[in-house]
């Protein structure tokens, strides 16, 4: 390929607030049509904004969440266009004075993306169409819900360094408490500024604007769409129009939204039904202090101070809640790899087994970490921890009374399992034989005999070693 | 009668709401088509509310305005009352919410008359863009009662009302209080709150009181000032009992006179009036100081950029989907809002928006907008320096009496000009009351303004109420 | 400099829809008050612009929901309603 593709984002995320950013309608998803609306967020004449101080205090966690600068001053504007999912027929939101300016994300090895700045503001509407009648439906449910946008820098050269961006913004907002980046249901939305750059160039092509992405999926082929496009046109002596474009998912392919008004005229100006916003030193900092490790930072704990691989690191990363049940069990007991692998093998297939998701595990980080401990100091075996924690799914215990109600506590008593193994070689003569002959497949055999007839509290390790040495005591 | 004395006489069963509330509603019955001060009149909710306001007084529990019947600016939300602000858009209107002023005033058990006529949407000074038509003024009803709250001033210079909200962005409420000769009082910016004031200028306009004196109206702004938590413009900062220096003796104050409000083009009579009620003042002991305001000049525009701005983005949300007019043409949505923004809006409202979106729009923002916004810097600026030498400012409040209707209501630049009195004072956001020093050789009212420090309505009041305590009234005609 | 094509401009991003006569009257209205305005291109462009006086943080609104309007009232001013929804013609 001749060119090297260009792309900045900017992503939308809906504030994980009890109530909307201007009023206190209640911020939800679903529900009937009109149901969260009042005279303010649906533009009634008269109303006034009033801003909510915990869209305040998540759009600077998300600063800090993102390597920002808080700002102490901050200011929303207005603005203005119309459309019928607007009912104000402008939105509010922060143009000349961002709550938060000047981050960073590292993607794919170290490469810096640039944030530029991040901003709080109202979301819009939903319009239903009906085609038969060829009318809208509006309804205001979503007017207000607060949002952030998230605007980098155009520091993208590849789909992966814009996956994994999106990714560690989503995880690192998901931490931060500010919004459950649920794609799915809308409550991060990414637009994609694209152009292409024509290899050893330094000067940026036009660029199309792709908005509302909202899935990975579909990011990833609206670019690689918007990259052939780009290159067809160029390749054939064509410019590219400065536009922006709706991903069609069906498709998989991006249409211009040419519409009357090529050029908006947004006339931004300062919003003057709400003053500028002052935050001290001490009211961003207190903000900082109450923030959680970030991922990044987390993972960089999990692989260079607890020596866990870095796949396994971030399977664990990947979900707070259980990152945090991690953090809590190897208080406890602080062996890393241990506790790691029983959450990687056991507790990550029960919980898509049952569906329930770490924050509603059943059972305390203190149960799960004595159970690999147990398991670990020979207490009980492998197999035995496994059945434990498929046990505290349902139910929270004392794990050492489960191993002993279920005969799980080893059997280290060597006289019973000499007599069980005694038993099974003259029961199985020939076999023993055939081993001794040099067929070592027969030996998983006879130990599963041993195993079958002491029992679950039976050491493996020890029926092992004493299995080995009866055999070898054997006349043949 | 003074609003405390009315007070004193509803509390002593001398006159009873009830009869008080009637006695009002024939009276507008009689002579509100000939001035048209009211939209619409609330006659059963009044008699209603009146038998209940007695009832609380018959229990010993009256308030300062409890039983009092007030008008309404009808660009000032009443729930189930419609609020129409004089225009097509809004003629059938139906808020589910009141004003936080009107709801302090539902709290001490008010009576409420009406919703006054005004300028449609608050734009004008002559209140003849009405959509419902104009109103005219009780001194001769072939003159302007001056705008935007001219119906509002009508009402209570013709005793339809015991007192009226009003609003003002920039002499609103001051310059047909001139007009009409009564006082007219705009508070400091974020004195009494916004919310459900149907917005104009947003950064400008403040709810205002328009009475019988400069007693009353701090009667009434008691009742509706204080920090409103739905108003994020409100201010915290108390003003106190404004009337409370009322009667006070102002002698050794210092009264300053900005020269630039005595130029040219203000007419000599008017001149004449406001000089010697500076000369009264001198009398009885205050210090007159000539002072200046030098960018006045700018005044004019600065404020048509800036409320236009506003305006053409306050009433953007007028497009006929959720609520008002809405037009049959247009099969686009685009298409749809054009056609019911043309018919629902007048021509003096269209120049206002075309004005503020010219003064947004991107090519034009940093010469238009963004100048006049320094300009608002710097003419705050001067008034912290007069004051800093003042304790108040006497100018007058409009460059004319009341005029001929139909003498310059339709020449905008004239009309806008007209305004270079009062807007200052929204620019700066300063409380300012207007009142009648002298009438014209027609007789026509002349109206002269004390302009005060931020949150010092006291002050103000004092001095205006000094003035009115000597000063022999006329009474209207009507 | 003022013309009816910036009028027109106007208009559009106003969205108000003029006949042809009207949009000459409004050009000849606008001429006039734009020469008015012209004044403050006058101005000293050094100087700051004015702004609001900033509140604390610490004074924002609590978030706290609080019941919403009931839908019918939210509907009961507007002209055309289904589906508990405001009717609005398509958008292109």
């Amino acid at each position: 390929m001749k060119y090297i593709p260009v792309m900045g984002l900017e992503i939308h995320a809906e504030l994980s607030t009890a109530s909307k950013v201007f009023c206190s309608c209640a911020n939800d998803f679903g529900g009937g049509e009109n149901t969260r609306v009042c005279p303010r967020c649906s533009g009634m004449p008269g109303t006034l904004p009033l801003i909510n101080q915990n869209a305040y205090t998540l759009a600077a966690r998300a600063g800090f969440a993102l390597d920002c600068r808080v700002n102490n001053y901050s200011a929303f504007d207005r603005k203005n266009y119309f459309y019928p999912d607007l009912p104000k027929a402008y939105q509010i939101t922060q143009f000349e004075h961002p709550i938060c300016t000047d981050g960073f994300v590292e993607v794919c090895g170290g490469r810096k993306i640039r944030i530029n700045r991040i901003h709080i503001e109202e979301d819009a509407g939903k319009l239903v169409h009906d085609d038969y009648e060829g009318v809208s439906m509006a309804d205001y449910n979503r007017c207000g819900v607060p949002l952030i946008e998230i605007v980098s820098e155009a520091d993208f050269r590849s789909v992966d360094e814009v996956l994994e961006y999106v990714e560690q913004i989503a995880l690192r907002l998901k931490y931060a408490g500010v919004c459950d980046a649920k794609m799915e249901q809308g409550s991060l939305r990414v637009d994609v500024n694209i152009s292409l750059m024509p290899y050893g160039s330094e000067i940026f092509g036009t660029r199309a604007e792709i908005k509302n992405l909202n899935s990975f999926k579909s990011i990833k082929r609206a670019i690689e769409y918007e990259i052939e496009r780009q290159t067809e046109i160029l390749e054939s002596g064509g410019k590219v129009v400065q536009e922006t474009r709706h991903y069609n998912d069906n498709h998989g392919d991006t249409k211009s939204l040419r519409s009357k008004e090529e050029a908006h005229d947004y006339r931004y100006f300062p919003e003057p039904d709400i003053p500028p916003i002052f935050m001290t030193d001490e009211q961003i900092n207190a903000i900082k202090a109450d923030m959680p490790e970030m991922p990044h930072k987390r993972l960089i704990r999990y692989t260079d101070k607890y020596g866990l691989p870095e796949d396994d690191a971030r399977l664990i990363i990947a979900d707070k809640a259980l990152s945090d049940f991690y953090d809590k069990a190897i208080e406890v007991y602080p062996n890393y790899k241990a506790v790691s692998n029983l959450i990687l093998v056991e507790v990550l297939r029960n919980l898509n087994d049952s569906g329930i998701s770490a924050e509603n595990l059943q059972f305390t980080p203190k149960s799960f970490a004595e159970t690999v401990k147990m398991s670990e100091n020979g207490v009980i075996s492998k197999n035995a921890a496994k059945d434990i924690v498929k046990i505290l799914f349902k139910k929270d215990r004392d794990p050492k009374k489960i191993a002993e109600e279920n005969g799980f506590l080893m059997n280290n008593d060597t006289g019973a399992l000499e007599a069980v193994i005694n038993s099974i070689i003259s029961q199985n003569a020939d076999i023993v034989q055939s081993y001794k002959n040099g067929n070592n497949k027969v030996f998983g055999f006879l130990m599963g005999q041993v195993i079958q007839q002491a029992g679950k509290s039976a050491n493996p390790q020890l029926a092992k070693d004493l299995l080995t040495k009866k055999i070898m005591e054997q006349e043949g | 009668m003074k609003l405390s004395e009315l007070r004193a006489q509803l509390d002593s069963k001398k006159i009873g709401a009830v009869e008080l509330v009637h006695r009002y509603l024939d009276k507008i019955q009689k002579n509100d088509s000939s001035i048209h001060s009211y939209i619409t009149v609330c006659r059963e909710e009044a008699i209603k509310n009146a038998g209940k306001a007695q009832s609380i007084i018959d229990a010993g529990k009256a308030s300062p305005l409890t039983g009092i019947p007030l008008s309404v600016k009808d660009n000032i939300c009443t729930e189930n009352i419609r609020t129409t602000c004089a225009s097509k858009m809004l003629e059938n209107f139906v808020p589910d919410y009141n004003a936080t002023a009107v709801r302090k005033l539902i709290e001490q058990n008010y009576v409420l008359l009406g919703k006054t006529n005004m300028d449609e949407f608050a734009m004008g000074g002559s209140s003849q863009t009405s959509y419902f038509g104009g109103v005219r003024n009780p001194y001769n009803t072939d003159c302007v009662a001056g705008g935007s709250s001219g119906g509002a001033a009508a009402s209570v210079a013709a005793d339809l009302c015991a007192a009226a909200l009003g609003s003002d962005t920039g002499g609103s409420v001051r310059q047909p209080s001139a007009f009409c000769g009564v006082t007219g009082l705009k508070p400091t910016y974020g004195v009494v709150s916004r919310y459900g004031l149907v917005a104009f200028a947003s950064s400008l306009d403040q709810i205002g009181i328009i009475a019988n004196s400069a007693e009353d109206a701090g009667y009434v702004l008691n009742a509706i000032c204080g920090y409103d938590s739905f108003d994020s413009t409100s201010s915290r900062a108390s003003i106190g009992d404004v009337t409370e220096k009322i009667g006070a003796d102002i002698k050794g104050l210092k009264i300053g006179l900005p020269k630039e409000f005595f130029s040219d083009g203000i007419n000599a009579e008017v001149k004449k009036a406001v000089m010697s009620a500076a000369e009264f003042y001198e009398n009885v002991g205050c210090k007159i100081i000539e002072t200046s305001l030098p960018s006045l000049e700018y005044a004019v525009s600065a404020y048509y950029l800036i409320s236009s701005a506003e305006a053409a983005s306050n009433l953007s949300r007028f497009d006929g989907i959720k609520y008002g007019h809405r037009s049959d043409e247009g099969d686009s949505f685009n298409d749809n809002i054009s056609h019911t923004r043309r018919e629902g809006f007048g021509d003096e409202v269209k120049r206002r928006i075309l004005l503020g979106n010219y003064a947004l729009s991107s090519g034009y923002y940093d010469a238009y907008y963004k100048n006049a916004a320094r300009i608002r810097a710097q003419i705050v600026e001067e008034y912290n320096d007069i004051f800093s030498s003042c304790d108040v400012i006497l100018t007058p409040t409009a460059p004319t009496t009341a005029y001929k209707i139909g003498f310059q209501e339709n020449d905008p630049v004239k009309m806008y000009l007209a305004d270079i009195c009062t807007v200052t004072v929204n620019i700066a956001g300063l409380p300012a009351v207007s009142t009648t020093c002298g009438y014209d050789e027609n007789g026509m009212p002349i109206g002269m303004s004390l302009v005060g420090k931020a949150f010092d309505e006291k002050t103000i009041l004092s001095v205006c109420d000094r003035f009115e305590q000597e000063f022999e009234k006329l009474e209207a005609t009507i | 400099m003022f013309n009816i094509t910036l009028t027109k401009h106007l208009a559009d991003l106003s969205k108000i829809a003029f006949t042809n006569d009207e949009l000459k009257k409004m050009t000849e209205d606008m001429s006039d008050i734009v020469a008015l305005m012209d004044k403050v291109q006058n101005f000293d462009s050094e100087k700051e612009t004015y702004s609001l006086e900033a509140v604390n943080y610490s004074d924002l609104r609590k978030d706290e929901p609080k019941p919403s309007l009931e839908t019918e009232k939210i509907l009961k001013n507007s002209k055309q309603v289904k589906n508990n929804s405001f009717v609005v013609p398509k958008v292109v």
